[in-house]
């Protein structure tokens, strides 16, 4: 007899929630993770009387409780919907770029095309069919396609999925090149590119698409304290259903036996064994770190040739002594540029020797007041970054600078929203370096690898060369919030099947 | 493949599979890069640093400076008012206690603590008195928020220190004059008595070399040849030897009694919460007197503690979880001991625990009912998941 059914390695949203719909599945199933709290970088923490949400912006895939969408469901089947509380956000983003344009869109449909209209009305009548794809695009990329797919027959994908036949592998820019003239426009429509981390020419259509459609239909979600409540959570639940956790328990190695899983060694040198592992770590370490042979992994190791490593983020996170009111704030998701041109934003992701050109200031407290002490407000001020401009940064020059780098930004946030500086209480400066440390992932990347089309799962064959080894997460699949928490959901639920089917 | 893939029929595919393989071409298998990076992690905040006592200064009758030097040379990197988490073994107990480093960010070689001893304490008067000259120990790397932040404290800096709290302000004040920093900075440092004095020749030596140094000595207990200035840090002195407060940056680091007291001075005095930064200070002294602490129960009162599917064991009410876990023999990460850094962090299953206002508790923590165990005083019998 095996120590546990299942062990999951890494507690960040994947890990959660396929170590909870194990063991409510009925799996007994042991959760370690190197840190002492769950969560990955769904997590959050406090400084003086602030606490400071890590990584969620805008929870997406929820849906309101009325016309609930898929994520809602895949909270309910892990146990967690009358543990975590939503806050909904009215609006998807204000987009600003001074001398430029300084528009707010809506969280709808309906709400982005009139708000739009106004601004461009030589381009009124191309944004209904614009967001009408996007629409259809959503349901054939997560409904039809996966179905006719299944069907082995070519022609079913060309009849049922015609526009993702046709736009889904495009890059966003050339879509949006079709539709529209104005540049301006354009970038306000392209404004989520930075939620995926790439440029707008070398990001699929369909992820920007069905992310647009995706905030506007099913809105924008807060979390009531912050996506850490979702993480504990989804831990409670866990702990209910009987499993098993560790903290400050990293593991260390993947043991096999024939070419399969046995067991798992943890840092501190004790050995669990299992048949099931599932790894919430990066690919790169499953496969070249903890796998006790790595030549097991073969042609994964060829696979990860094809990739590139992720964008990493540069956020401050700031306490300020003042109500959103008083910065002149109404909305949360602030996308605040010096120029509509995302090619050159992203460039500057790679160097710290320039300034950023683009930025995201979300006022969490915007909608919540809960995060922050009466009349203060808490902001997360990012910027991406590769881990990479960091690659020759001496030890003894970090500190100062990842400082001078925080006073660029908050230089070019201080563009829209003057006085930000004034009002510091308190700050945090988190680097790419930060990230490795805290979620132990190569680049500090946050979305696994670079989410370019060639990373898109339409086009990527699955590998899986160590029976009983899984991987859930945002380097086997798509980043973010939503995408990992159902990557997870569904690893569990595979894993599961296979296991009544033998049962059975 | 002599199969055509079926995805072939999705625009663009094709095209994707041969970049595919031009990217396979120049790129790589990344099977160095989890070591890369861990590595680079570890040069600034390792888990652990193994560590000798190299020198022991005596400052004082109660103080003395413990110069560690790192075993795998150059320590990390740390902030001027940052501090180490020492992990000894004191009869047999194995414990730790945070210090601030007194030495200079510049000098890289070793990490200079110094340390009082506390009437009573558990650690610090092993320290001072037990501790020999080639010991080993280990401490976790620099941590903490007390440092001189460049984007917000401004160019007019004041520290109130008392007792060993003058630790991180000299480190500081060494900071800036290394860096020459264009800042102002007015050490305020209290006493109890002359004796106790913590690095009067030094202050004095940088009190003559540095301009941007303004040093106030207060002592509470002076004999009869003192000259100085006496009494206690209070509204009176503040107004006198720093005027006007407005716009100016103040760190306080002193015992318990005089964080609060001074924290309150301050704030009477306009120092807002923005302008102050308080040094974590170790739990409370007295649980009991605090606000929420549940009458009826005394800090003398034993309790249950049992440890969920590893046995059970004593303690008493007003001591902190983390210290009893560690008297009873199990080991939980820690840190700041201070309620801060949450490294601590253990779940209540059932039972009552009172958390002071030191614990720093998510606000999802605390539904969820997990404490920051340094801080966390269990008052009925409790059980926990470590
Ligand atoms: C600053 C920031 C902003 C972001 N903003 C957004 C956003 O607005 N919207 C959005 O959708 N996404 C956002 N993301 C991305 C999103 O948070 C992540 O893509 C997602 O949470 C990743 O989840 P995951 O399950 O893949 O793994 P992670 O969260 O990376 O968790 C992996 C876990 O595994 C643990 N682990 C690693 N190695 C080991 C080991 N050997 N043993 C034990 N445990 C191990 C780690 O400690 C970690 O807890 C952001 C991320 C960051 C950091
Ligand atoms: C971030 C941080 C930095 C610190 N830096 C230094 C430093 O540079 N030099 C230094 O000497 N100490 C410093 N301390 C205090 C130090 O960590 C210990 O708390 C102190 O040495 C007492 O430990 P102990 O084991 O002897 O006493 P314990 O056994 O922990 O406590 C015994 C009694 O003393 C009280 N007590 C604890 N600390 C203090 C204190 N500082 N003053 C008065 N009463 C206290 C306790 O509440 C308790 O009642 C620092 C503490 C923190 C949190
Ligand atoms: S050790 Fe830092 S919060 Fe307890």
């Amino acid at each position: 007899m095996k120590d546990y059914d299942a062990i999951v390695i890494g507690a960040g949203n994947a890990g959660l929630s396929a170590a909870a719909t194990l063991q409510r599945g009925g799996m007994r199933t042991l959760l370690m993770e190197r840190h002492n709290i769950p969560g990955g970088c769904a997590t959050s923490f406090v400084r003086g009387d602030y606490e400071f949400e890590v990584a969620l912006h805008q929870l997406s895939g929820l849906g309101t409780e009325d016309q609930p969408a898929i994520l809602r469901h895949v909270f309910d089947s892990m146990g967690i919907s009358d543990k975590v509380d939503y806050v909904e956000e009215h609006h998807l983003y204000r987009y600003a770029v001074p001398g430029v344009i300084d528009i707010t869109l809506p969280a709808s449909v309906k709400g982005i095309i009139s708000v739009l209209s106004e601004a461009f009305p030589a381009e009124a009548d191309k944004l209904k069919p614009f967001l009408d794809l996007c629409e259809v695009l959503t349901l054939e990329a997560y409904m039809a396609y996966p179905r006719a797919k299944a069907t082995g027959d070519p022609e079913v994908i060309k009849k049922n999925c015609r526009n993702f036949v046709k736009y889904g592998l495009r890059n966003a820019k050339d879509v949006l090149d079709e539709f529209f003239d104005d540049p301006v426009l354009k970038g306000v429509l392209g404004g989520y590119w930075g939620y995926m981390g790439l440029p707008l020419k070398e990001l699929p259509f369909s992820d920007l698409g069905v992310m647009l459609y995706a905030y506007a239909a099913m809105k924008p979600w807060h979390v009531v304290g912050g996506s850490q409540a979702l993480s504990n959570a989804l831990l409670d639940s866990f702990l209910e259903a009987g499993g098993d956790v560790r903290f400050n328990c990293g593991a260390e190695q993947i043991t096999t036996d024939n070419g399969a899983v046995a067991a798992v060694r943890t840092e501190h040198g004790e050995i669990f064994t299992t048949n099931q592992v599932v790894s919430n770590a990066s690919s790169i370490l499953t496969y070249n770190q903890l796998l006790d042979r790595p030549e097991l992994a073969g042609d994964v190791r060829e696979d990860f040739k094809s990739r590139r490593m992720g964008v990493s983020g540069f956020v401050l996170y700031l306490g300020l002594d003042c109500t959103p009111e008083d910065l002149g704030i109404e909305v949360a998701t602030n996308f605040i540029a010096n120029t509509i041109d995302d090619e050159a934003q992203h460039a500057e992701a790679l160097t710290l020797d320039g300034a950023p050109k683009g930025c995201l200031f979300t006022c969490y407290t915007v909608g919540d007041e809960t995060l922050a002490p009466k009349g203060k407000s808490v902001v997360a001020l990012m910027c991406l970054q590769y881990g990479s401009a960091w690659d020759n940064v001496k030890p003894e020059d970090y500190a100062a600078t990842k400082f001078a780098y925080a006073e660029k930004l908050i230089d070019l946030a201080e563009t829209v929203i003057p006085s930000v500086r004034a009002h510091i209480e308190e700050i945090e400066v988190a680097t790419p370096m930060t990230m490795m440390r805290y979620l132990n992932t190569p680049g500090g990347a946050i979305y696994g690898f670079s989410q370019g089309i060639a990373e898109h799962g339409a086009v990527r064959d699955r590998v899986r060369p160590v029976h009983g080894l899984h991987l859930a997460g945002s380097w086997s699949g798509m980043g973010g919030f939503q995408p990992t928490y159902q990557a997870g959901a569904s690893v569990g639920g595979s894993i599961l099947r296979k296991q009544n089917k033998k049962a059975g | 493949m002599t199969l055509k893939d079926i995805r072939s029929v999705i625009d663009g595919f094709d095209a994707t599979r041969a970049q595919m393989e031009d990217l396979a071409e120049t790129g790589q298998d990344f099977a160095n890069e989890g070591a890369r990076f861990q590595t680079r992690v570890a040069s600034l905040h390792p888990k652990r640093l193994a560590l000798t006592v190299s020198e022991l200064v005596e400052e004082t009758a109660t103080t003395r400076t413990l110069r560690l030097t790192g075993d795998a040379g150059t320590l990390p990197p740390f902030l001027a008012g940052q501090y180490v988490n020492l992990f000894v073994t004191v009869d047999g107990v194995e414990t730790a206690r945070p210090f601030a480093i007194s030495s200079a960010p510049q000098e890289c070689g070793h990490y200079d603590l110094t340390v009082r001893k506390i009437p009573g304490g558990f650690v610090s008067p092993w320290l001072v008195e037990g501790l020999q000259v080639g010991a080993k120990v280990s401490s976790s790397g620099p941590m903490g928020s007390f440092y001189v932040n460049p984007i917000h404290h401004g160019d007019d800096l004041v520290f109130l220190a008392g007792g060993s709290g003058v630790a991180p302000a000299i480190s500081m004040i060494r900071d800036i004059a290394a860096r020459r920093l264009p800042v102002k900075f007015h050490l305020i440092y209290g006493s109890r008595q002359t004796d106790d004095v913590i690095f009067q020749r030094e202050l004095s030596e940088l009190d003559a070399a540095c301009d941007f140094l303004t040093l106030t000595q207060v002592i509470s207990e002076p004999n009869d040849t003192y000259q100085g200035r006496s009494g206690f840090i209070d509204a009176a002195l503040m107004s006198e030897v720093c005027g006007e407060m407005t716009g100016k940056t103040v760190y306080l680091c002193g015992p318990p009694a005089m964080n609060a007291v001074c924290a309150k001075m301050l704030k009477d005095i306009g120092v807002t919460d923005k302008r102050l930064h308080i040094e974590a200070n170790g739990p409370p002294v007295d649980p009991t007197a605090r606000a929420g602490w549940p009458t009826g129960i005394g800090a003398d009162q034993k309790i249950t503690v049992t440890v969920n599917g590893r046995g059970s064991f004593e303690t008493t009410a007003g001591e902190p979880l983390l210290n009893a876990l560690e008297k009873a023999g199990y080991q939980v990460e820690n840190a700041c001991r201070s309620g801060e850094c949450s490294l601590c962090r253990i779940k209540v299953l059932s039972g009552d625990v009172f958390n002071p206002s030191e614990a720093k508790l998510r606000q999802s923590d605390r539904r969820f009912g997990w404490v920051h165990s340094c801080v966390a005083y269990a008052t009925s019998d409790v059980e926990i998941l470590l």
